[in-house]
C-alpha cells in the first residue's frame, strides 16, 4: 500500500502548490512530504527485499525488488532536491528572476515531473511503461526551458526532439516484443510478468532485433553514447534542482526500462548477446566522456558529461553479469545518483554567487561559501571514486567483474578512464574551490534548507561506504534477490 | 480493398517527402492519417470489436481533425516562413524514399514469421513509414517539419501495431494517443517560444550550445 502514498503525494502537491499563495510554505510542505515519500519508500523496499511483493492493481501494478530499489533512490534525491528547491526558488523570487506565480508553477511541474518517475518502476504493462517514460521527457522539458532564454529554450527543443526520436524507436522495440509473444500463440498481452514467463519460447530473432531498438531508444534517454547530444545541453540549462533529479534519477529510470527487457532477452536469447551490448555501449560512452570531461568549460556541463560517464560504467557493470557486476551496477546506480546530486547543488550555489557557469570565472569558492565549498571538495572526491566513499565500492565491485570476467581490455579501459576523469575533475575544481575571490564578488549567505540538503546527500555517500566493507555476504545476498526479481 | 488503402498509405508519405512548404506537408500528413483511419476503420469491421471501433474514430478526431487544423493555426499565428528548408532536394529525396521502401521491404520479410510471402507486405509499410518520419526530422531545417516527422514515424508504429500483434490492448493505446497529442502541443508551445527568441523556426541555426 505504501506504492500508493507514494504516487500519490506528488500529484496532491502538484496540485497544493499550484493554489497555493505563500510559495515559501508551499516549498516546505513539499520537502515534508517528500521526506514521508522517503520513509515509505524504505518501507517498500524492506517489504520487497525480505519478502515477496506484488502489488497487483488489476496487474497494472508490479512491484519486485527491483522496482522497490529504483523508487527508493528515486525517494531520496527527490527529498533532497525538494528541500534544495526551498531556499533555492526563494532566492530566485527575491532577485526577481522568477516571479511568484511562475515559483507556483516550479513546483507543480518539480511534483508531476516526480509522480511520472516513480510510476515507471510501479508499471507492469510495458506499453504503458513507455508512456510513463515519454511522460517524464514531456514534463522535464518545462523545466529545462523554464528560464525562457535563447539556451534554455534551445536545450529544451533538442531535449524533447532527440529523446522523442529515441522514444519512437523504443516503441517499435516494444511492438516487436509484443510481436515475439503473439506470434508463440500464448496470448495477447503486453504485461512484464506475462512476457517474461514464456521468455524462453519466443523467437530469438525477433527478440533479438526487438532489443536493439529498446536498447539504442531507451538509450538515448539513458544518456549512453553516441546518443547523448541532448545530455549536456539539457542538464547544463536546466534548474539546478533538476539537473540534479534529471542525472540522478531519470536516466536511471531509462535503465530501468532497457533492465526489465533485458531480463527478458536474457532468459529468451541468454546472456551473451545482452552482456556484450551493454559492454559496447558502455565502453563508448566511458571514452567519448572522459575526453570531454577533460577539455570542458562549464562547470554544470563538465557534470553532465560526468553522468554519461557513470551511465556508461553503470552499463559496463551490467553487462559484466551477476552476481558481482550486476550489484556493482545497482550499487552505482544508487551512488551516483545521491553524489551527483550534491555535485550540482553546490555548483549551483558557487553559479548564483559568481553568475556565471564559466569554471574560469569560478576562482575561491571555499573563501565565499564555506559550508558548499567542503561539501564540494567531499563531493569531488566522492565521485571520483576515493574511499572512503560509497563509489568507491560499487567501482571496485565492477572492476573485480571484470577481471573475474576475463575482460581485461574492459577492465584496462575502466581503469585509464576512471584516471583522466579523477586527472580533469582535480584540475578543475582544484582551480574552482582554492584561490582568490575575484574581485566584487562578496560571500553571501548559505542558505539553511541547502545544508540540510547537503547533509541528507553526504549521509548515504559515508554510510554507504564504510558499512558495505564489512558487509559483502548481505550485499550478494541481496543482488542475488534483486536479480531473481 | 486493403490493398487500395495501403497504397493509399504510400502515396500520401512520397507526398510528405516531396513537399516544400509547411501547408503541404501539413496536408500530406493529414492524408496518411485518413487511409491509416479507413485501414482500422476496416479491420474493426472484419473483427466486430467495439474497441477497435473506438481507436479509429479516435484516430480520426486527433489525427486528421485535431491536430493538422492546431498546425495550421499555429503557422497563421506565428507568420513563419512557409519553407521548410530542404538539406536534401525532393528529387533526391525521392531517391532516398525509394531506397528507404525497399530496405523496410527487405526487412519485414526477414523480420515476420509466415509462410505467406505477402504477409510482410503491411509491416514492411509500416518501417517504411517509421524511416520516412525519421529522415523528415533529420533532413529538414524546421522544427515543423521535425513535430510532423515525429507524427509520421508514430503513425507507422500505429500500423505496425494494429498488424503484427493484433493491436495494443485497448488502454495502452488510448494512453499513447494521449501521449502523443498532449506532446504536438508541448512542441507547438517551445516553437511558438522558439519563433519569439529567435524571430524564426530554422532548427539549423540553434547553435549556441556547442562542446
Amino acid at each position: 500500500m505504501e506504492i500508493l502514498f507514494i504516487l500519490g503525494a506528488p500529484l496532491i502537491l502538484a496540485i497544493l502548490a499550484f493554489v497555493m499563495k505563500n510559495k515559501k510554505a508551499a516549498g516546505i510542505i513539499n520537502a515534508i512530504s517528500y521526506f514521508a515519500v522517503l520513509s515509505c519508500a524504505l518501507l517498500l523496499l524492506k517489504r520487497c527485499v525480505l519478502s515477496e511483493c506484488r502489488v497487483s492493481f488489476f496487474g497494472f501494478i508490479y512491484l519486485d525488488a527491483l522496482s522497490a530499489f529504483f523508487i527508493f533512490t528515486a525517494s531520496v534525491v527527490t527529498f533532497a532536491a525538494a528541500l534544495y528547491s526551498i531556499g533555492y526558488v526563494n532566492k530566485d523570487v527575491k532577485e526577481g528572476v522568477i516571479s511568484g506565480r511562475r515559483a507556483g508553477i516550479y513546483y507543480s511541474l518539480f511534483n508531476l515531473f516526480c509522480f511520472s518517475m516513480f510510476l515507471v518502476p510501479a508499471l507492469n504493462n510495458l506499453g504503458m511503461l513507455w508512456v510513463a517514460i515519454e511522460m517524464t521527457t514531456l514534463i522535464s522539458a518545462f523545466l529545462v526551458g523554464f528560464y525562457n532564454t535563447k539556451k534554455s529554450v534551445e536545450a529544451a527543443w533538442k531535449y524533447i526532439i532527440i529523446c522523442s526520436v529515441g522514444i519512437i524507436l523504443a516503441l517499435l522495440g516494444t511492438i516487436l516484443f509484443s510481436y515475439a509473444f503473439a506470434v508463440s500463440g500464448v496470448a495477447k498481452s503486453l504485461n512484464w510478468t506475462d512476457i517474461a514467463q514464456v521468455a524462453h519460447i519466443l523467437d530469438k530473432n525477433i527478440l533479438k532485433i526487438a532489443f536493439i531498438f529498446i536498447l539504442v531508444g531507451y538509450g538515448t534517454k539513458a544518456g549512453l553514447a553516441p546518443m547523448h547530444t541532448w545530455l549536456p545541453d539539457a542538464h547544463s540549462q536546466a534548474v539546478s534542482p533538476i539537473s540534479a533529479l534529471l542525472s540522478g534519477v531519470l536516466l536511471k529510470m531509462a535503465l530501468y526500462a532497457i533492465l526489465r527487457f533485458g531480463f527478458i532477452i536474457i532468459k529468451g536469447v541468454g546472456f551473451e548477446y545482452f552482456g556484450n551490448l551493454m559492454l559496447l555501449l558502455g565502453v563508448i560512452s566511458l571514452v567519448i566522456s572522459s575526453g570531454f570531461v577533460l577539455v570542458q568549460k562549464d562547470l554544470k556541463r563538465l557534470l553532465a558529461y560526468s553522468s554519461i560517464e557513470h551511465v556508461g560504467i553503470i552499463s559496463i557493470g551490467f553487462g559484466l553479469g551477476a552476481p558481482l557486476g550486476f550489484i556493482g551496477a545497482l550499487l552505482h546506480i544508487f551512488n551516483h545518483a545521491v553524489t551527483k546530486s550534491l555535485m550540482f547543488f553546490t555548483a549551483a550555489d558557487a553559479i548564483s554567487v559568481y553568475k556565471k557557469h564559466n569554471i574560469n570565472a569560478i576562482r575561491g569558492v571555499m573563501k565565499a561559501l564555506p559550508f558548499a565549498g567542503v561539501m564540494m571538495l567531499l563531493g569531488v572526491f566522492a565521485l571520483t571514486g576515493f574511499p572512503p566513499f560509497s563509489i568507491f565500492i560499487s567501482e571496485i565491485l565492477i572492476i573485480i567483474a571484470a577481471f573475474l570476467n576475463g575482460s581485461y581490455f574492459v577492465a584496462g579501459l575502466l581503469l585509464i578512464c576512471l584516471g583522466i576523469v579523477f586527472g580533469a575533475f582535480i584540475y578543475h575544481f582544484g582551480k574552482m574551490l582554492f584561490g582568490n575571490l575575484p574581485k566584487g564578488i562578496i560571500p553571501a549567505g548559505e542558505q539553511l534548507s541547502a545544508k540540510f540538503a547537503y547533509l541528507v546527500l553526504l549521509f548515504p555517500i559515508l554510510a554507504l561506504g564504510i558499512v558495505l566493507v564489512f558487509k559483502q555476504k548481505d550485499l550478494i545476498w541481496i543482488a542475488q534477490k534483486l536479480f531473481q526479481g | 480493398m486493403q490493398a487500395i488503402i495501403l497504397f493509399g498509405v504510400l502515396i500520401s508519405t512520397y507526398l510528405m517527402v516531396i513537399a516544400k512548404r509547411s501547408t503541404s506537408l501539413i496536408r500530406a500528413f493529414r492524408y496518411q492519417s485518413f487511409c491509416l483511419f479507413l485501414a482500422t476503420l476496416i479491420i474493426a469491421f472484419n473483427e466486430k470489436q467495439l474497441d477497435l471501433y473506438i481507436v479509429a474514430g479516435l484516430l480520426f478526431v486527433i489525427k486528421v481533425l485535431a491536430i493538422p487544423r492546431y498546425l495550421y493555426r499555429f503557422l497563421n499565428k506565428i507568420k513563419a516562413n512557409e519553407d521548410l528548408g530542404l538539406f536534401i532536394n525532393t528529387q533526391l529525396s525521392l531517391l532516398f524514399a525509394l531506397g528507404f521502401t525497399y530496405l523496410a521491404w527487405v526487412f519485414a520479410r526477414r523480420l515476420i514469421v509466415s509462410d505467406y510471402a505477402l504477409a510482410a507486405i503491411v509491416p514492411a509499410a509500416a518501417f517504411f513509414m517509421v524511416l520516412i518520419g525519421i529522415f523528415l526530422m533529420i533532413f529538414r531545417m524546421t522544427a515543423l517539419a521535425q513535430i510532423i516527422g515525429l507524427l509520421a514515424a508514430e503513425n507507422g508504429l500505429f500500423l505496425l501495431a494494429s498488424t503484427v500483434s493484433g493491436g495494443m490492448p485497448f488502454f495502452v493505446e488510448i494512453a499513447i494517443f494521449f501521449d502523443v497529442f498532449v506532446s504536438v502541443i508541448i512542441m507547438g508551445f517551445f516553437i511558438y517560444r522558439i519563433n519569439k527568441l529567435f524571430t524564426h523556426i530554422d532548427v539549423n541555426k540553434l547553435s549556441r550550445l556547442r562542446g
